[in-house]
């Protein structure tokens, strides 16, 4: 009998005729080698962004929410279609390591570290927003439910925004320690490659003393899998509740039933746009062709359109019901401050619809799924289409919302708006070229785990154990 | 007693040199501290030395710093003075008076300080009506700006030294009079002051200019009756209102108490199905254009054929030479007069005095004299004659006035050829300015003497003959200033002072001093019978002359320039006054600035943008910079930026006096506008606010002109949004006096309709509302848009002055709003007002989404907000269907604790320097201390002026009795001069407001009543006087 199944249209996982040596020299040489030249470049611009970011939040603590353009009817504007779209992008990691994982998906393996740190940093940036856009942000404590000596003074649990708080924390979370929990087996590979006693001490306390022991081992992946099934629900809850705080109010054009499917649709959509963006640049910086092959490439430009599509429907099923619902105020939002390509935002809507919907139908094609150009710059695409789509959520609903005497001018965000946007992309791919530098972007031992199933030189070796007997094999794992 | 000498040392006892040191000395040895420079914290520091050092530093640290703590300015009182009781708010009668305006108020003192309005229910002419400027003098009373001391040349003197100065003068003037300049007083008193000085020094003169002239009506009243005077006016006994171009709800002559009458006729309820009829013809769409029933257009230079052809119309004769449509309205108007006769009533804003003659022969044909027009009154709100001001130009000019005296009158900024006038004070022996502020014309005068602000004075006003209202001063005036009657007293060699006289005149009037102080208290003094209107005779000698000088005058073809008063600013008085400049224009909507108003068909020919295209009309709204045309009229020319308003003449531009001040009357007024009283010129006998000139675009500039509304139609592409705003016609109403009660149940169908809506219309269970249910009912009806609640509730709430640059940046805090939609003809729409504050809903969606509970319910209804609970989220703004909920964008009203941020507020400019006005702590006197002041970050919005509910209820717990309906009246129903809105807890059956909903039944309405917000605030629909066709028939008939 055989063990293993290899399939014929599948390609290999890994490429190369790699052996556990190489992965795990191919994987730590970035960390282990000094910085490129670009990889200073990029970081000193990540840094640079950061601190321009860190400027604009200054000014606009200082001086009031007024260094921003929102005024008394568009009272959200870039800086919670930021936070969406954050939030949004933060969703791929966990989708690719929870319940890929629990859908025993092999493929996951070359890219599920990079994902996650991604979804950990753009959660981070995400979380940015709904504070600092608070107007007295030195009282942002107030939203913790904490016995507190302020009298009967509580949190509002009917509020969204308050389930936002419970949501996004336990989504970071969650995803910090399954990111983490994922890391101490390569950690431990670092430390023990070590040449230095600083790194060895410092990647020693990283790895959390792992030893390598079977018992770890055994832990690791109960802890995976308990993570794993945590992670799951909050991936579809997280967005969920984020598109409540459109839901659940009143305003035409947020007041829809639609939103939660079409959120977290949307958001593996933008998520999965964003770690091919990585990927692409990823792969060709590090030279991890063999790792992240277009195998896996294609495989997300396939959720891609699916996504897309997904959104598309929606998008079109809330036209339908502006249209069908005969109500005057949704119609309006729908079919004029959106659809209608000559209004003022009209602009942003048919973006959003180009960069989500049409675009991303080129993927049925397989010559352009594998094409890394076109990867890359749909990627990208996708992501200004998520920008645009929680930009018309939230813009082109509030400022033509119920009374038309309230209908407000023209919303452009200032500089510091734009700067503190910015600044979130310094904090993003700050972490991002630390992550490249001292973390191991590809979990090593995952990849060991499939090579077996998919490393040519492996699937040789692998065949005394195809000969051998159910016997000898339940004898030989049985002291594993 | 011997000299005997006791000693303890031989030392002491010989007095040696070394005896005499040591006891000089106090310590034996060499004080230690100059071996400090070693180092304390060297080893050879002895321990002592160092805790020495330690204490001393310490201590003296611990001093030091205690003297920084700023020393507190409140200073608590060690014997009260008696009947004062810090906290508790003390009220005077006293009256508002300005050029010739007169209103009765009381002063509301709280700790010395007056810090509101009201109006004075005992006043028959106002009932307790007040307007924004009324409500908004108050802040003038602590304006930072207002001259603060007596000056010769700008140099500060004392009152003695300008004494002996004008003295002086005044003896050398020989032969040469004074002139006394003024606006219309109307103040008996002041009058007799000036009496008295020209007892003084014969041959002066007391000349009366009004900026806002009524010369024309003067003139002709005068040649149709033999006086020269306005007569009282009766709106509420007009079934038919025809007015040429007169804002008398707004600006003409006394429109707090026209407002008053005009709301009578406008009542209605389906029992009274009749209201009185309005038709209004103008060239710019006014405010009172905008309550018309139905309004026609003309250009300016039409007027007179307007009034000659509706005189012709009334009395039979043909017309020609008029367009269809405006023909159409003068037989209509005409039919109303005829059919109406005997309750008629024409009024006529033009300052032009054969059209005026010829109103009167149409009031004369109409019955008007002694039903709608009183003459058995005189009104003294104007008493100047252009003619004469012109007359005294040319007399200073020539030399042969030796002194000027200016009381109140702004000619260097109000007359149209300021250079002629401030020429002219040149060749003047010397000049006096009385003015309080650093006017145009004080900056000419050599001699300053600011007089009080009316709440710091004393004085009467006769505003209706036969009717006083008192002054009283309210506090002690704030800097050196003295009243211009006490100077002229005081010159002219009385004895008594000006209040001395005063008292001793109304003592004598009304029977001793008594009466005297019972009189100061009630603030008004009328005649205790209603006088009977009266008529007087028409003299139609004048008539035909001035027919035949309209019928000479020519149409012109080029571009006509209509010029008018704003009703916050008027001639420029409001121009220092923030609440005022930040009012937005009832119509327009704009503040801060004047502008070029035209009509979309010029917009389209002139600055090529066609508001029929969406396209279009979307980018000029959404775009707040406006296109600037260049305007050239009188020789002068003006950039002006363009708004377009629907309902203005297509030939004619539209621009508001009273802006382009002088810097020097304030930060407030700098940078505010262009002054376009150049525009205005001498025609014949009178002023004339309408000129011809030329208009063209300049290229490349744009300017923002700060507009809280940009909207102004509540129809979309997907349906007329009636569930915001509900009118109809009298026609309609009269056959069917259910339909709103219809549509609402159509509306609400889905949810069981009205009965049943509110606990069906949600998922969520309902809850009782046992107690007080706070309510207010507001009638569209009698909503006129005046938006006096507007600064009155600035007033009473503290609310901030953003400026400018934030009010264009759509960051006005305005916690009320006159909402303002056109509807039907683009070139000529109806208009309709809509006061919005928060409706405090019952299931308010402001509530759920505050993730602190900052925002949420009391259990009378009340929708609060709880400032120092706030985080600024804004979700509450965003979830407010009626966009009442205003956010501190940024540190307005200095309560912040970060230091020095008003300034860098890079977004769009500096906060203007008005922020930093009303910040000054003079300026914060006018703060009501029962009302926080917000800090930057948080959410704000009307709150039902909780703090008078809980006075109120206070008082009533202390009096031992139930809250009674009226023991409160909030902030801006007060002000009303309509009485549109009403207030009160609407669970008691018998309260207003729940008597108002039943009696209006077949009216009221909420607003957005299907996404059950459940608002306490309720409209009355607007009902229109307008008819078409068959409809017609019905309502006369039905």
């Amino acid at each position: 009998m055989h063990l293993k199944y290899e399939s014929q249209i599948r390609e290999p996982l890994v490429y190369g005729d790699k052996d556990y040596h190489q992965v795990t020299e191919d994987i730590c040489r970035p960390i282990e080698a000094k910085p490129s030249k670009l990889w200073y470049v990029g970081f000193y611009i990540s840094v640079a962004l950061l601190l321009f970011g860190i400027f604009s939040i200054y000014k606009e603590v200082t001086y009031g929410v007024g260094q921003w353009n929102l005024n008394k009817t568009v009272g959200w504007g870039w800086d919670i279609t930021n936070f969406v779209w954050w939030v949004g992008i933060g969703h791929a990691g966990t989708l690719i390591s929870a319940i890929l994982l629990l859908f025993r998906q092999g493929w996951r393996t070359g890219v599920n570290r990079a994902a996650e740190a991604m979804t950990i940093f753009a959660v981070m940036c995400a979380g940015q927003f709904p504070i600092w856009h608070m107007g007295r942000v030195w009282m942002a404590f107030f939203v913790m439910p904490y016995p507190n000596s302020r009298g009967p003074l509580w949190v509002n649990f009917n509020s969204p925004l308050l389930w936002d708080v419970f949501a996004i924390s336990t989504y970071f979370t969650v995803s910090l320690l399954f990111w983490y929990s994922g890391l101490l087996p390569d950690f431990a590979t670092v430390r023990d490659r070590a040449k230095t006693k600083l790194r060895k001490k410092l990647y020693g306390i990283a790895a959390f003393g792992w030893s390598g022991s079977t018992k770890h081992w055994q832990r690791h992946e109960s802890l995976s899998l308990v993570l794993a099934g945590l992670s799951t629900p909050l991936v579809l809850s997280v967005h969920t509740i984020v598109s409540f705080d459109f839901a659940t109010s009143v305003i035409p054009g947020w007041h829809t039933t639609i939103f939660p499917p079409y959120f977290v649709a949307g958001a593996i959509f933008s998520g999965f746009a964003m770690v091919q963006s990585l990927m692409v640049i990823l792969r060709k910086v590090y030279g991890l062709h063999d790792y992240i092959t277009l195998g896996h490439i294609e495989k997300m430009n396939k959720v891609i359109v699916l996504t897309g599509s997904i959104v598309g429907i929606a998008y079109l099923t809330e036209l339908f019901m502006g249209w069908y619902s005969q109500n005057k105020y949704e119609g309006y939002t729908f079919w004029y401050s959106r659809a209608n390509l000559f209004s003022p935002y009209g602009w942003s809507y048919w973006g959003m619809m180009a960069c989500n919907v049409i675009s991303p139908q080129i993927f049925w094609f397989r010559k352009m799924r594998r094409s890394l150009t076109v990867t890359f710059f749909m990627s990208v695409l996708v992501n200004v289409g998520m920008w645009f789509e929680r930009f018309v959520i939230i813009v082109t609903s509030l400022y033509r919302d119920y009374l038309p005497s309230s209908w407000s001018v023209y919303y452009s965000p200032t500089k510091y708006e734009i700067g503190f946007y910015l600044g979130t992309f310094g904090l993003f791919f700050t972490c991002f070229f630390l992550f490249s530098k001292y973390f191991p972007v590809i979990a090593i031992a995952e990849i060991k785990h499939v090579l077996k199933t998919t490393g040519e030189s492996y699937k040789g070796k692998m065949s005394d154990v195809d000969n051998s007997t159910p016997e000898d094999f339940a004898h030989q794992y049985a002291h594993h | 007693m011997s000299q005997k000498k006791y000693w303890k040392s031989f030392g002491e006892l010989k007095q040696t040199a070394a005896f005499q040191q040591d006891a000089k000395d106090e310590f034996k040895e060499d004080l230690p501290f100059e071996t400090a420079d070693t180092g304390l914290l060297s080893g050879n520091t002895p321990r002592r030395d160092f805790l020495k050092y330690l204490g001393f530093s310490t201590t003296a640290a611990a001093i030091a710093a205690s003297c920084e703590i700023p020393v507190k300015k409140a200073i608590p009182l060690v014997n009260r003075p008696e009947e004062y009781i810090p906290g508790v708010a003390k009220y005077y009668a006293t009256t508002w008076s300005q050029d010739g305006d007169a209103v009765s108020i009381i002063a509301k003192v709280r700790d010395g300080r007056p810090i509101k309005i009201e109006g004075n229910t005992d006043s028959p002419i106002t009932k307790g009506g007040t307007s924004a400027r009324v409500q908004a003098s108050v802040l003038d009373l602590y304006d930072m700006y207002r001259l603060r001391y007596p000056a010769i040349a700008g140099k500060e003197v004392t009152f003695e030294a300008i004494d002996k100065e004008i003295a002086g003068e005044m003896a050398k003037l020989g032969a040469k009079p004074i002139v006394i300049l003024s606006s219309t007083i109307n103040s008996p008193s002041s009058l007799a002051a000036i009496r008295q000085f020209q007892e003084k020094y014969i041959g002066t003169r007391h000349i009366v200019y009004d900026a806002d002239s009524k010369s024309g009506m003067l003139m002709a009243n005068e040649a149709t009756f033999g006086k020269r005077a306005l007569p009282g006016y009766r709106f509420d006994n007009a079934k038919a209102i025809i007015s040429l171009g007169a804002d008398f709800l707004g600006t003409w002559v006394s429109p707090i108490e026209f407002a008053a009458q005009y709301a009578k006729g406008r009542k209605i309820d389906a029992k009274h199905p009749s209201m009185s009829r309005h038709i209004q013809f103008e060239s710019v769409l006014s405010m009172t254009g905008s309550n018309a029933d139905e309004r026609f257009l003309h250009a300016p230079s039409e007027t007179g054929a307007v009034a000659l052809a509706l005189y012709n119309a009334v009395n039979g004769n043909s017309n020609n030479g008029l367009d269809k449509k405006l023909a159409e309205g003068i037989a209509k108007a005409a039919k109303e007069l005829k059919e109406h006769a005997g309750a008629a009533l024409v009024v006529c804003g033009s300052n032009d005095t054969n059209i005026q003659i010829i109103v009167n022969a149409i009031n004369a044909s109409v019955g008007a004299y002694g039903s709608t027009i009183d003459w058995s009154v005189t009104n003294n709100s104007r008493v100047g004659i252009d003619v004469d001001m012109a007359n005294l130009i040319s007399e200073m000019k020539s030399g042969t006035i030796g002194g000027l005296f200016v009381v109140d009158a702004n000619p260097a900024y109000t007359w149209y050829d300021t250079k002629a006038f401030s020429d002219a004070v040149k060749n003047v022996g010397f000049s006096v300015s009385f003015s309080s502020k650093a006017d145009e014309t004080q900056q000419l005068c050599k001699y300053s003497l600011p007089t009080n602000h009316f709440l710091e004075s004393w004085g009467d006003a006769e505003p209706v003959s036969g009717h006083y209202s008192l002054l009283q001063p309210t506090i002690f005036p704030l800097f050196k200033t003295r009243q211009w009657q006490d100077s002229l007293m005081k010159w002219s060699g009385s004895t008594t002072d000006y209040l001395g006289y005063l008292k001793q005149y109304w003592s004598g009037i009304l029977g001793g001093e008594a009466a005297w102080d019972n009189a100061l208290q009630a603030g008004v003094i009328h005649p205790s019978v209603a006088s009977i209107v009266s008529g007087s005779t028409f003299n139609n000698t004048a008539l035909s002359g001035a027919m035949s000088a309209i019928g000479a005058s020519k149409k012109s073809g080029k571009i006509e320039i209509q010029l008018y008063q704003k009703i916050a600013m008027g001639v420029g008085q409001g121009a220092s006054n923030p609440w005022l400049q930040e009012m937005p224009d009832p119509v327009t909507r704009a503040t801060w600035d004047n502008y070029a108003i035209v009509s979309p068909a010029m917009a389209k020919s002139l600055l090529d943008i066609d508001l029929a295209d969406s396209g279009q009309s979307d980018a000029y709204e959404v775009n707040p910079e406006k296109k600037v045309i260049e305007i050239k009229a009188n020789g002068v020319s003006k950039k002006l930026p363009v708004v377009i308003i629907p309902g203005t003449h297509s030939n004619t531009i539209g621009i508001a006096l009273g802006y382009g001040r002088t810097p020097k009357i304030g930060k407030t007024a700098e940078g505010s506008g262009e002054d376009v009283f150049p525009f205005t010129n001498m025609s014949g006998q009178t002023i004339s606010y309408a000129t011809v000139g030329e208009a063209s675009v300049v290229d490349n500039e744009t300017y923002i002109v700060a507009m809280v509304q940009t909207h102004g139609s509540y129809d979309t592409p997907q349906g007329k949004r009636v569930e915001v705003m509900k009118e109809l016609t009298l026609g309609q109403f009269t056959k069917d006096p259910n339909e709103i009660i219809e549509e609402r149940e159509h509306e609400l169908k889905p949810w069981g309709g009205i009965e049943n809506f509110e606990t069906q219309g949600t998922i969520y269970g309902s809850y009782d509302k046992p107690g007080i249910q706070w309510g207010m009912s507001v009638d569209l009806n009698s909503c006129i848009g005046c938006g006096a609640c507007v600064v009155a509730c600035n007033a009473e709430n503290n609310i901030s002055v953003v400026g400018k640059n934030e009010v264009k940046r759509f960051h006005d805090m305005h916690w009320m709003r006159i909402d303002r939609y056109f509807s039907g003809d683009m070139e000529n729409p109806d208009v309709v007002f809509q006061p919005m504050m928060c409706q405090h809903c019952d299931n308010a969606p402001c509530e759920n989404v505050c993730p602190v509970a900052a925002t949420n319910h009391s259990s009378e209804g009340l929708n609060q907000m709880t400032y120092n609970r706030c985080i600024g989220t804004r979700y509450c703004a965003n979830n407010c269907p009626y966009k009442v909920r205003r956010f501190n964008w940024a540190d307005y009203s200095g309560a912040d604790s970060f230091p020095a941020n008003q300034q860098a507020q890079v977004a769009s400019g500096e906060l203007n320097a008005v922020v930093g006005v009303m910040n000054d702590d003079l300026t914060r006197m006018v703060l009501n201390p029962d009302v926080t002041v917000r800090s930057r970050g948080v959410i704000e919005k009307c709150s039902f002026c909780v703090q008078r509910l809980q006075e109120g209820k206070l008082n009533a717990k202390k009096a031992s009795r139930p809250l009674e309906d009226g023991d409160i009246k909030v902030a801006c129903q007060q002000s009303c001069p309509t009485n549109a809105i009403v207030f009160g807890n609407s669970n008691s059956k018998k309260s207003a407001v729940s008597v108002d909903r039943e009696d209006n039944k077949q009216r009221v309405f909420y607003s957005l009543e299907p996404v059950h917000t459940l608002p306490n605030v309720n409209y009355l629909a607007k009902v229109r006087h307008k008819e078409t066709g068959a409809e017609a028939a019905e309502a006369h008939h039905g």
